[in-house]
């Protein structure tokens, strides 16, 4: 979701940039180990989500840049609708305590 | 998972590596911007480098993320199984051959036999609802036929309801059943081409008008023919193949507006048969029927019940059964009996499924094929599944060490599976191959007269269904010993010695599978024996003539331009004439009718028993057919020339005449008539010939002169010639002379008389030398399956026999030994086989001549021969234990 987040606004970025704006948005918390940002890519361009097209960077080298499809749009819909309904329930269960 | 998903993980498996290197420049791309980035915030350039792989994680553990990610991983364990398994397949040449080519056998055979059997019996005709078809015919009862047309191979042999054809007058009759929609007749009727090239015998049909909306077959070009066309006196019509209209007409598109000469008349073309189309007729000869003519049956045939000469074919009404056409028809007959007494009381209808009907000829030929291949792919998968337990068990003490070492027991049976599979798909690329080729080798081998013979191709169905039969074997022989070695423990199994791990359970189970091999291929060769004999008998049949060097052929003269007897007796004695003056010639003759080409009988009354009516065949020669066809005087004289009408009427009878009329007496001067017809004297006595052919009846026989006779309705038709040397040689120049004499007149069916005989014998062959290889191919794998068990089993004792060679046995005693274990499982196998043999030979019975199914002397050779055979197979591997060296083998231990 946090990759589909990232590269739902915005142009189409390759990995090293998805890998900055996850830290930046997230502020640093969510700290893993940056490689596997691949499998997951990986995951999500099988699952259709998102597409990669090899273009240039800014510095003139061969990138490959993920944008996201129509699917992958629908996909964080309902990652998010999904999301909110949990959270929305946490708060509920948080309120009544 | 969604079908674009897959799609995608396919172009994965074939891009992997492309893929996996895009992923290598990704990471490397994010490690040097990331080791960049760390630099600009001041480390040090090697640190940074440091530092960025830190916070990346481990590259390789996240190659194989992403590989596992798109399902590699799988894929390449799968194929390390698969080329593991091809590289032990290699390492074991023999036993990959063997196993191979036992597949191969088992099942190319058996998908070569279905395949045949496929196109001729179970194929549905090539017509318009052909399971509403049924094929209609009469049959005799009790009493004796007035008179019929017979073909050469039925001559007399009385029987209980003896098969004919159907009277034309009766047709009306049954075409009047409510159970039928339709009813067709046809016939043969060969006519004469002239006016198109050179002349030329055409095979054709004269069928009732309705007889291609029966069969549902609607002409490609023009019409079917009209009832008024079906008439006697109406003026000719034809239908024409399509072959006939390309070949010979060049496609005309302006057919229907010709006409071609048929036996000397004018026939108008009214429609074109659809290109394929193939009548019943059709479908049970070689040769092609080209034209099809209004049947137009004279107005005395139809008077006239008691001639049986045509064929029918009937559509049942919707939803009628056969058995409720039948009983109709039994209705039907018993009140043609009552109402014409003479003709139809001993006469009943007769009907069956037409695609049943036209391979009652073949049809035992094709089941014991098909029995025949079925027994063989028994015995290749008890073979195969042998040599895989054989296999397996040789392996036990490697999965033993795989286990010891920590090897997944699913790892385990995933490699003896992807063996298991990798020989299982050669052996069924291999059969395939097998099967393609057998199917030519049967196809050209069988009889001609094997219906739809030519449309054989592969059934694929049933190459799947063999394929699935061996698959399934494969995989259950092949599993089964890997899951017992998979549960083995190890340390136990690894105590032991690597070969004499052979579980008890196992040695048992490859004895029994070995002699129901024997078993198996101990039918086949009873089997082929019993064949064997009987066509040996049948080929040491002496036929009573002398068919060598004589040339026979067949002249039709049409009845338009021969209108009497006496115009086509000139013909026929011209024609003797002049090919008698041929350099070459030894003698030449006339008849209607020459041995093996069908002849007649007729009823006749002998003078010194009045009463009795008597069958003989009748004959019409002329005076050098005896010595034509080499047919000795045994007493009186032959017939001569001076034999003509004016002169007294004489004959000239065979031995079984006197034996079965006389009583013995000599038949010299004994005299008999036809009912209202003159007295025939006779005044010679020849030997007796048997003029069906080899497998034929002698019957008595009349042979009267051809220029004498009007006794019956003699067609002069066939003429033989002996030659000094190659009678082939002269057939141009016979052709010659019947041109010389009508050049309209065609010369049709040139065979020798040997080729006849050896085509008679045909079937007979053919079902012969397909049991016989069947029996060679199975005591083969019984060969093979021996020699695997005992060579494994020699191999396992080879400590132990070294053992007994150091303390000294004598290598003939190791020898008597393992062939004394050996002994058990053949002795077994032939006991069961000679059951079998017993019970499934009676089935044979019909084919058999002058040898019974249970004839002693095949049953003790075909037991010898598989006892020699098995003893030789189990000698190679006994001698291999008794010459072992006792040092080499106790080393082993």
């Amino acid at each position: 979701m946090l990759i589909l987040t990232t590269l739902a606004t915005g142009p189409a970025k390759h990995g090293f940039e998805i890998a900055e704006s996850i830290l930046s948005i997230s502020e640093d918390i969510l700290q893993v180990e940056e490689g596997s940002l691949y499998p997951a890519l990986q995951r999500i361009l099988l699952k259709g989500w998102i597409q990669g097209d090899w273009g240039k960077t800014e510095e003139n080298r061969r990138a490959r840049f993920y944008r996201m499809t129509a699917e992958g749009r629908k996909q964080l819909d309902r990652e998010v609708e999904r999301y909110r309904r949990v959270a929305r329930a946490i708060a509920r269960v948080l309120a009544t305590a | 998972m969604n079908l674009s998903e897959w799609g995608r993980r396919l172009a994965g498996v074939f891009g992997r590596n492309r893929a996996a290197s895009e992923l290598e420049e990704e990471m490397r791309l994010h490690l040097d911007l990331r080791a960049r980035q760390l630099r600009q915030q001041g480390l040090a350039a090697d640190e940074a480098g440091y530092a960025a792989r830190r916070r990346f994680g481990n590259e390789m553990a996240l190659h194989d993320a992403s590989a596992r990610v798109w399902g590699w991983t799988a894929w390449e364990r799968l194929l390390g199984d698969f080329r593991h398994a091809f590289r032990g397949l290699r390492k074991a040449p023999g036993f990959t051959a063997v196993a191979v080519a036992t597949l191969a056998v088992g099942l190319g055979m058996n998908v070569a036999a279905f395949s045949l059997v496929h196109a001729v019996m179970l194929r549905s005709l090539p017509y318009a609802e052909p399971d509403r078809l049924v094929s209609l015919w009469e049959e005799s009862f009790r009493g004796e036929p007035s008179q019929f047309n017979t073909s050469g191979q039925s001559l007399g042999g009385q029987t209980a309801a003896q098969r004919t054809t159907v009277s034309p007058a009766n047709l009306a009759d049954y075409a009047g059943s409510p159970a039928f929609a339709t009813l067709a007749s046809f016939d043969v009727a060969a006519k004469n081409l002239t006016g198109l090239g050179t002349p030329e015998r055409l095979q054709g049909e004269a069928v009732s008008a309705n007889f291609f909306d029966v069969l549902g077959v609607k002409p490609s070009v023009g019409r079917t023919f009209l009832p008024e066309e079906d008439r006697d006196g109406a003026a000719g019509a034809v239908i024409i193949t399509d072959q006939f209209w390309r070949d010979r007409l060049g496609a005309d598109t302006n057919v229907l507006a010709r006409s071609i000469m048929l036996d000397a008349q004018p026939y108008q073309i009214v429609g074109v048969l659809p290109a394929g189309f193939q009548s019943p007729y059709q479908l049970t000869i070689p040769d092609r029927v080209e034209v099809y003519v209004p049947a137009a049956y004279p107005r005395e045939l139809l008077a006239n019940r008691g001639d049986h000469d045509v064929n029918a074919v009937a559509r049942l009404r919707p939803g009628v059964s056969l058995q409720q056409a039948q009983a109709d028809l039994a209705v039907i007959s018993a009140n043609l009996g009552k109402q014409f007494r003479p003709t139809n009381q001993n006469i009943r209808a007769a009907i069956a499924p037409l695609r049943e009907d036209i391979v009652r000829n073949v049809r035992q030929s094709l089941w014991i094929l098909l029995g025949a291949s079925a027994l063989i792919v028994l015995i290749a998968c008890v073979n195969l599944a042998n040599l895989l337990l054989v296999r397996a068990t040789s392996r036990q003490h490697e999965s033993s060490v795989r286990l010891a070492l920590g090897g997944g027991r699913w790892s385990l049976v995933r490699q003896f599976l992807a063996e298991s599979l990798t020989l299982a798909g050669a052996g069924c690329v291999a059969g395939l191959a097998v099967g393609f080729l057998l199917m030519r080798v049967l196809v050209w081998l069988a009889p001609q007269n094997i219906p739809r013979i030519q449309n054989v191709t592969m059934d694929w169905p049933v190459f799947a269904a063999a394929a699935a039969v061996a698959l399934a074997t494969g995989l259950v022989f092949g599993l089964v010993p890997a899951w017992q070695s998979s549960q083995a423990k190890p340390a136990e199994a690894l105590k032991t010695s690597a070969r004499s791990t052979g579980a008890r359970a196992q040695a048992r189970w490859r004895s029994a599978l070995t002699a129901a091999e024997i078993a198996l291929s101990l039918i086949l060769l009873v089997g082929a024996g019993l064949l064997l004999r009987s066509f040996v008998r049948v080929m040491g049949v002496d036929l009573g003539f002398q068919p060598e060097r004589v040339l026979a052929v067949g002249v039709n003269l049409p009845e338009f331009r021969y209108s009497d007897a006496d115009r086509r007796l000139g013909f026929f004695e011209e024609l003797e004439r002049r090919v008698t003056a041929l350099p070459g010639v030894e003698a030449a003759a006339f008849a209607n009718r020459l041995p093996l080409r069908g002849g007649w009988s007729s009823g006749i009354n002998l003078e010194s028993s009045p009463l009795v009516m008597r069958e003989p065949d009748f004959q019409a020669v002329s005076p050098g057919y005896f010595e034509t066809l080499g047919i000795g005087l045994e007493r009186g004289r032959l017939l001569v020339r001076s034999d003509r009408k004016g002169q007294p009427e004489v004959a000239v009878v065979n031995q079984a005449f006197a034996r079965q009329y006389l009583q013995g007496a000599d038949s010299i001067g004994c005299r008999f008539r036809r009912s209202g017809a003159r007295w025939v004297t006779v005044v010679g006595v020849v030997d007796d010939i048997r003029r069906g052919g080899k497998t034929g009846e002698i019957n008595p026989q009349v042979y009267l002169s051809a220029a004498q006779t009007d006794l019956y309705p003699v067609r002069l038709a066939d003429f033989a010639v002996r030659t000094r040397s190659d009678p082939r040689q002269l057939v141009n120049a016979l052709q010659r002379q019947v041109w010389a004499i009508d050049k309209d007149q065609p010369v049709t069916n040139v065979r020798t008389l040997e080729e006849i005989i050896s085509r008679s014998v045909a079937e007979r062959r053919f079902e012969m030398v397909l049991l016989i290889a069947f029996a060679s191919v199975a005591v083969l794998l019984a060969m093979i399956g021996i020699f695997g068990v005992l060579s494994y089993i020699v191999n396992q004792r080879m400590g132990e026999l070294g053992i007994r060679v150091a303390l000294g046995a004598t290598p003939a005693r190791i020898v008597a030994m393992v062939l004394r274990q050996a002994g058990w499982w053949i002795a077994i196998g032939i006991g069961l086989g000679l059951g079998g043999a017993l019970a499934l030979a009676r089935y044979l019975e019909s084919l058999l001549f002058e040898v019974r199914h249970r004839d002693p002397w095949t049953y003790a050779a075909a037991v010898t021969l598989l006892l020699a055979v098995s003893l030789t197979a189990a000698l190679i591997p006994a001698r291999r234990g008794a010459k072992v060296d006792p040092m080499t083998a106790l080393r082993y231990e």
